[in-house]
Parts: C-alpha cells; sequence; structure tokens
C-alpha cells in the first residue's frame, strides 16, 4: 500500500515539476493519436461520403417489368422502394414512354415524376427551368432544334391510339385523336439520347392519353455498394413478382472499381502518416528520457532497484499516453468533421469504437518508446552518471 | 573558433542531432510524399474515372433525330456520316495528348434468319501509327470496361480473318442459342455475311442485344466504305469553371481574344470538343454530360480531400519537428550557461546554436526529400499501378517548411535560455 503511495507521488511530481517539458510531450503524442483517430474515421467514412458523390452518375438501379406483366404498377413500385433502406435512397423515377405527334411526326415522350428525374439524373443540364406544375414540359435539346421551340413557347402533343408499334410513320391514319397544348420550361441537354425526348408530367401522361398509367421503368438512384446493390436486387425480384430489379452495370461496376482505388489511397496515406507520427512520438519520449540520466543515478544511487526506476517511467509515459489519447482522439473527430464538412458538406459518422483503440495505440506507442531508452539508462553506473560524465 | 564549436558539437552529440535529423528526415519525407501523391491524385482519378467510357461522343452533323431513332430514309443515309480517314485527325489537335482513348462506330440492322438485330462495327484493340511518330492502341476493349465476358475471348483485331469473327450480346446468344464457336448468317439489302462468334459479353444494358463486329465487315454489310456513323472520345478534362460554362452556353465566338485563348488552351471538355469539330469534316462533338459532369464533381472533391489530409499531416509533422527541436534546446542549458559566463554576446550564442541546428535540418530534409520519393512511389504503384510524377514545385515547398518549422521550434527556446542568468543556471537551478 505504502509502496503504491510512493510510486503514483512520484509520477505525479515528476509530471508537475517538470510541466513545460510535460506539455511538450503531451502535445507530441496528442498530435499522433489526433492523426490517427482522424484518419481512420475519414477511412471509414470515404466511401460513403464519396458514394454520395457518385450519384451524379445517375441511376444505378433500374426496375423493368418481369416476363408477361405489361407495366409496373404504382403500389408494386413503392412495394420494392420499401426493400431499400429508405436513407440510402437518393431518387426514385418511373418512366413511362408514349409515342406522341408532333405537327404529325412521332416522337417519343416520356411522362416522369420531375422532382424524381431531378434526383435520379443531377447530371441532366436544363437551360430554362425544370418544370413545376402540370401542362409545363421539357423538351429534348434535338427536339427543340428540330422544331425550333425554345423555352416558354407552346408545344401541342396530340396521342394517337395506335396497335402497331411506333415504327411506322405511314401508318398515321388515327381513330379517336386527342390534343393538348403544353408551355415549354425548359430545354434538356444532356448529351446522350434523352435529348431525343419530351418530359411531361404523369398526370399530363393521363390526360393525354385517357389511361390509367403503369409505369415502363423505374430508375433508381441508392448510394450503396454494389454487394448490397445486388442483394436489394434479390430481395425485390424475390418478394415482389411483377417486376425485375437489374443493377445498372455500367454505374455500379466503375463506382466499385473507383471507390476502391481511392480507398485504398486514403488507407495507404493513413498508414504513411501514422508510421511517421509514431516514430515522431517515439523519438520525443526517447529524448525526454535520456536527459534524466542524472535522476535515473541519482535513484539508483539511493538503492532503487532496476526494476522500480523501469516501471515508474513506464507508468509515466503510458500516464502521457492515455491523456494524450484521449485528447487526441477528440479532437481527431472534430479534425475528420472538419475535413467532411469542408469537402462534402455532410457530417463525418461517429466511430466510438475508435476512443479506445486510439487510447490502446497512444499507450502502446509511449510504453514502447520508453521502454528501449529507460532499459539502457537504468543499466548505467549511477557514479559514473552524477559524476557528469 | 565558431567552427571549432559547431564540428565540437556534431562529434560530442552524435547521437542527439542524429535524432534531430532522423525527425526532420520523417517529416520531410512525409511532406515531400505527401505534396506528390496531392498534385498527381487529379491525374490518377482522371485516369481511374475513364472506367465509365467516353465523355464526348461525335455524330454527323446533319444526322436527323428521325433518321436515327427510325431508320427510315435508307437511301439517304450516306449524306449523314462521318469520314473514316479523318480519325487520325483526333490525335492532331491541341489536347491531342489528352486523348486517352477513342473508337468509331457504324451500326445497321441486319436479319438474322427471321429475326432483326443490330449490327455495329467497331474497333476493338486497333493499332495506329501516328503522323507524329507515335503510336495508339485503342478500341472498345478499354471503353466497355464494365464488359463482363461470360464466355469467349475479346475480339482481337490484328489477327487474320478477324473481319469473319463477331462478340455477341449476352440476351442476342441466349435467343439465338448462340455458343462459342457458332456461325451466323447475317444479312443485309446490301450482301450477306458469316461471322463466327468468339465471345458472348454481358454489359448490363442494350448492348447486349447487339452483334459487335469488325469496322470493315459492318461498313460492306451497311453499304457504307471509309464511313462510320459516330465515334466515342474518351478524354482527360479539367473540370467545368464560369469560364467554359460561358464558353458552352453562348459559343466560343462571344468570349474576348484574351477569355477565348485561355479557353482554348485548357483541357475543358467543351474545348477539346471545339477542336474535335474543327478536325472531323461535318461533325458534331458534344460532351456526354453523365460523365463528363460526374468526372468534374468527383475529381474536385478528392482532391479536395488529399489538399486537407496534406495540410493536416504537414501540421502534425512540423508540430513533432519543433517540439523536438525545442526539446533538444532546452536542455542545453548548462552549455548556454557556461558560454554566457564566459563572456560570449547573445548573439553569438544563437548564431551557434542556430547553425548547428540548420545544418541537421538541411541534411534531414534531404534525406527526407530522398525517402519521400519512395513513399510516393509506394503508393502510386499499390493504389494506381503507376508512378507518382514528381513535381518540382514541392522541393521549394518541403525547404521553406522545414526551416520555417526548425526555426519556429528553436527560437522562442533560445530567447528562453538567454534570458537565464549563467549563475543560476551552472549552479543547477
Amino acid at each position: 500500500m505504502k509502496k503504491q503511495n510512493m510510486f503514483f507521488r512520484m509520477i505525479t511530481a515528476s509530471l508537475l515539476r517538470r510541466r513545460s517539458r510535460m506539455i511538450v510531450t503531451l502535445l507530441a503524442i496528442m498530435v499522433g493519436a489526433t492523426i490517427l483517430s482522424g484518419l481512420v474515421t475519414i477511412y471509414y467514412d470515404v466511401p460513403r461520403q464519396m458514394g454520395e458523390q457518385f450519384r451524379s452518375y445517375g441511376a444505378n438501379m433500374i426496375f423493368l417489368p418481369s416476363g408477361d406483366s405489361a407495366g409496373i404498377t404504382a403500389a408494386d413500385t413503392k412495394k420494392a422502394v420499401n426493400v431499400i433502406n429508405e436513407k440510402n435512397i437518393v431518387g426514385t423515377a418511373p418512366y413511362k414512354y408514349e409515342t406522341v405527334l408532333i405537327n404529325e411526326r412521332p416522337v417519343i415522350a416520356a411522362a416522369t415524376n420531375m422532382s424524381g428525374a431531378k434526383a435520379t439524373s443531377p447530371y441532366w443540364y436544363v437551360n430554362g427551368a425544370w418544370p413545376e406544375k402540370n401542362g409545363q414540359i421539357l423538351v429534348g435539346k434535338d427536339i427543340a432544334e428540330t422544331y425550333g421551340v425554345s423555352v416558354g413557347d407552346e408545344m401541342k402533343l396530340a396521342y394517337a391510339e395506335e396497335d402497331e408499334g411506333v415504327s411506322n410513320e405511314n401508318n398515321n391514319a388515327p381513330q379517336n385523336k386527342n390534343e393538348l397544348a403544353f408551355t415549354v420550361t425548359g430545354v434538356l441537354d444532356t448529351g446522350g439520347s434523352e435529348e431525343n425526348y419530351i418530359f411531361i408530367s404523369l398526370e399530363d401522361m393521363a390526360s393525354l392519353t385517357e389511361k390509367n398509367t403503369s409505369y415502363d421503368m423505374v430508375e433508381l438512384s441508392v448510394s450503396a455498394s454494389q454487394d448490397e446493390l445486388n442483394d436489394y436486387a434479390n430481395k425485390i425480384n424475390n418478394s415482389v413478382g411483377s417486376l425485375s430489379a437489374r443493377l445498372v452495370k455500367r454505374v455500379t461496376q466503375s463506382e466499385t472499381t473507383v471507390l476502391t482505388k481511392l480507398q485504398s489511397l486514403v488507407l495507404i496515406v493513413t498508414i504513411v502518416v501514422l508510421l511517421l507520427t509514431m516514430i515522431c512520438v517515439a523519438t520525443t519520449m526517447t529524448a525526454v528520457v535520456t536527459e534524466r540520466r542524472k535522476e535515473i543515478g541519482l535513484r539508483k544511487a539511493l538503492g532503487a532497484s532496476n526494476k522500480s526506476i523501469i516501471g515508474g517511467f513506464m507508468g509515466e509515459g503510458m500516464m502521457l499516453g492515455g491523456i494524450g489519447g484521449l485528447l487526441g482522439s477528440v479532437l481527431g473527430y472534430f479534425f475528420a468533421e472538419l475535413v467532411s464538412r469542408n469537402v462534402f458538406n455532410s457530417s463525418i459518422t461517429f466511430q466510438p469504437l475508435l476512443i479506445p483503440l486510439t487510447l490502446v495505440a497512444s499507450v502502446a506507442v509511449t510504453a514502447i518508446a520508453c521502454l528501449l531508452p529507460v532499459r539502457s539508462a537504468a543499466d548505467v553506473d549511477p557514479a559514473l552518471v552524477l559524476k557528469g560524465e | 573558433m565558431f567552427f571549432r564549436m559547431l564540428r565540437g558539437a556534431f562529434f560530442r552529440q552524435k547521437g542527439k542531432m542524429l535524432m534531430i535529423a532522423f525527425t526532420i528526415m520523417l517529416g520531410a519525407s512525409l511532406a515531400t510524399a505527401m505534396l506528390n501523391v496531392m498534385f498527381d491524385v487529379g491525374d490518377k482519378v482522371n485516369q481511374e474515372l475513364k472506367a465509365y467510357g467516353a465523355n464526348i461522343t461525335v455524330k454527323p452533323k446533319n444526322s436527323s433525330i428521325i433518321e436515327e431513332m427510325y431508320d427510315i430514309d435508307e437511301s439517304d443515309v450516306k449524306s449523314a456520316h462521318l469520314k473514316e480517314d479523318e480519325l487520325g485527325n483526333i490525335k492532331t489537335i491541341f489536347w491531342a495528348f489528352n486523348i486517352v482513348d477513342y473508337t468509331p462506330f457504324i451500326d445497321t440492322r441486319v436479319r438474322i434468319g427471321e429475326d432483326e438485330a443490330k449490327l455495329v462495327g467497331t474497333w476493338f484493340n486497333h493499332h495506329m501509327e501516328l503522323a507524329t511518330g507515335e503510336t495508339l492502341d485503342t478500341g472498345i476493349a478499354n471503353l466497355r470496361t464494365w464488359w463482363d465476358l461470360t464466355e469467349g475471348n475479346w475480339l482481337d483485331e490484328q489477327k487474320q480473318g478477324s473481319e469473319n469473327e463477331a462478340m455477341v450480346g449476352k440476351l442476342l446468344a441466349e435467343k439465338e442459342n448462340l455458343r462459342i464457336g457458332s456461325t451466323i448468317t447475317v444479312s443485309t439489302d446490301n450482301g450477306s455475311r458469316q461471322l463466327r462468334v468468339i465471345g458472348i459479353y454481358d454489359a448490363g444494358g442494350d448492348e447486349d442485344d447487339y452483334i459487335y463486329t469488325t469496322l470493315p465487315a459492318a461498313q460492306q454489310l451497311a453499304d457504307c466504305s471509309g464511313l462510320i456513323s459516330s465515334i466515342e472520345v474518351s478524354a482527360l478534362t479539367t473540370p467545368d469553371n464560369e469560364l467554359s460554362r460561358k464558353a458552352a452556353k453562348n459559343g466560343p465566338e462571344s468570349l474576348s481574344v484574351t477569355d477565348y485563348e485561355t479557353w482554348y488552351c485548357t483541357a475543358y471538355v467543351s474545348s477539346i470538343c471545339y477542336q474535335i469539330q474543327e478536325v472531323i469534316t461535318n461533325s458534331v462533338a458534344a460532351p456526354v454530360r453523365q460523365v463528363a459532369e460526374s468526372e468534374g464533381a468527383i475529381m474536385d472533391k478528392t482532391q479536395l480531400l488529399m489538399i486537407l489530409i496534406t495540410i493536416f499531416s504537414l501540421i502534425g509533422s512540423a508540430l513533432g519537428i519543433s517540439n523536438l527541436v525545442t526539446a533538444s534546446v532546452m536542455e542545453r542549458s548548462n552549455e548556454i550557461g557556461l558560454m554566457k559566463a564566459i563572456g560570449a554576446k547573445d548573439s553569438s550564442v544563437l548564431g551557434v546554436v542556430l547553425t548547428e541546428i540548420m545544418l541537421t535540418a538541411v541534411v534531414g530534409g534531404v534525406a527526407g526529400y530522398f525517402a519521400g520519393y519512395g513513399f510516393a512511389q509506394i503508393i502510386g504503384q499499390s493504389v494506381f499501378g503507376s508512378e507518382i510524377e514528381m513535381k518540382l514545385m514541392v522541393v521549394p515547398i518541403v525547404a521553406v517548411l522545414i526551416t520555417a518549422v526548425t526555426l519556429a521550434g528553436s527560437l522562442p527556446a533560445i530567447r528562453m535560455l538567454l534570458r537565464l542568468r549563467p549563475a543560476e543556471v551552472l549552479h543547477g537551478r
């Protein structure tokens, strides 16, 4: 009991008496611990945060009517979407394609939910504004050029019921033709086939075709890895029979490739930075111990055993390591949060497991850094050290 | 005397000086590695993003949408094509170096027995000898990295008789019951051809219903020798900014002369498109927004992420170094006290200690630069499988950083020691 008291008194006294030096050491350990916990937090969060950025490539999952069903109903879509964790869904856009006539020439009109389309296809560049209410449409760039329409113009779309497909222009002898006028609010520029379409709202499509529309396809943008997406797709295919979920391979595959590279970049950088800061902490500790050779000599001269000297120094170092690690793990979280706010404009996920990990790591590093110089210092002859040689 | 003192310090305190040099070396190597990776990460990620395929498509100017969608005016089709012999020109534009891959396409509808299918002629692994003396191997093997070959191999264009071979999409192969080695007879109004299936791919999209074959075979079937219908170009680009948006919106003619020059000489996707249009007659080059736009966003984010990580690790290593320097200066209170007691002026004490530390820093910094070079290459090879380009700019940055950090670490400690009274220090208080 008494011995233990003495041990703690010696540790606290030496920490307090040599305040400035201890602060310097503590600072070194803290910086190391901050970098450790900060970078590891970023490493774990990079796939999630970057994954969200990758959603600007657009839909990575589509629902198609399976086998014999003619279309996808809104109810089935809802059922299928519910399978996916709501938090991960960036956007859902159902599409219904119909051929409509502009001046008797066939054009493909895509009916969709505009806010959904905006979320699933963030790369669409709309010259003008997105339609906000019914009666407004978005026109593909090629169509706008062909028909000479621009933002604000009015456009008449006609729908003629046809049994045959769309490919025959001569077959324009419609029985019941339904014509409605729309205002063009924006011209769509994508560099892809969407430039050949006209986008209208689902309600407008219903009133134009006078049919209750089911969807031809649903586009989903889900922030998840390829494996998770595969899981979702399998679950949906098993539980909702009338539609089949498919991954857009081009997007998912490429995203996996690039994300893996990015994550391993952060991992390697973390390892390199960590290694170097650990060595830095170790050298600082070594310097601190080495300059206390006199003290060691004195204690030995007073009859302390090598064991108790090593124990004392290790206790001191580990205490510093613990305090530094604790402070560092808190600071590291703020460091990661700062990076995340600046780069991704969103906050970082807190990893509670990292606090004990950082603590253990910093205590271990300081202990190892102390052990080597203390052991060699404990072996010295007290007479020589005290004499100043 | 000054030099003797310096020499003395280095030889007597070999261990301590080595330790300081070592810490400075670590800090310098960290700074070098991180800065080099940071400056190169944009290019590297840009290369990786090429996995998403082409970011520019080139089409004939007067390809009316109706023709394209419904194939009505078969007789009139030739007017809306690009010339095959102009393809080499793409590698002569100002930003030729940034063109990573490109490949032409010609497509036509063919009959397979009773059924119809789309047949596409293209390059697979085309070898080009450019006028500049360079060579380029390009083709869809590079532009369709997401294709999974379920059976067989990629078509090898260099092989004899490759014009009678084809790759078939998964869905079409199922429908027509095709396997590797089976022969399909495809016919158009212009003749027919027998193609041997050597690969079946899963593209996860419309292409699963197509047949891909060599350019000459498709041109013969479409009766369009020497003509192509579109070109896909994969180029390394700079993310869009205000200037490039203005140019894209109002046309390059609307820019002032200096703006125009800046725009033309920057690798914006719009300026590369413009330059391609200049060398391919009758063409319209347009960015594929899905790819071009997202590339910019992701590159910006990655770069910013790396910059912040770099800054923080630089701060970390700076603190580490200055810490150690402070510690090593502080413990020399005895020596400094003695120097002052025998009459050394403050400035000469400062001179000796600083020169000592700075010499150590230079040694550590130079060693650290080369160690950092090694670290950067390890990162480059293990992550991207390619070398990280060493930027000369890093050298002065690291030099300034190390000097500043060492000075910042030693000056306050020295000033504190100078304020001490020699008698007290020597007495051991």
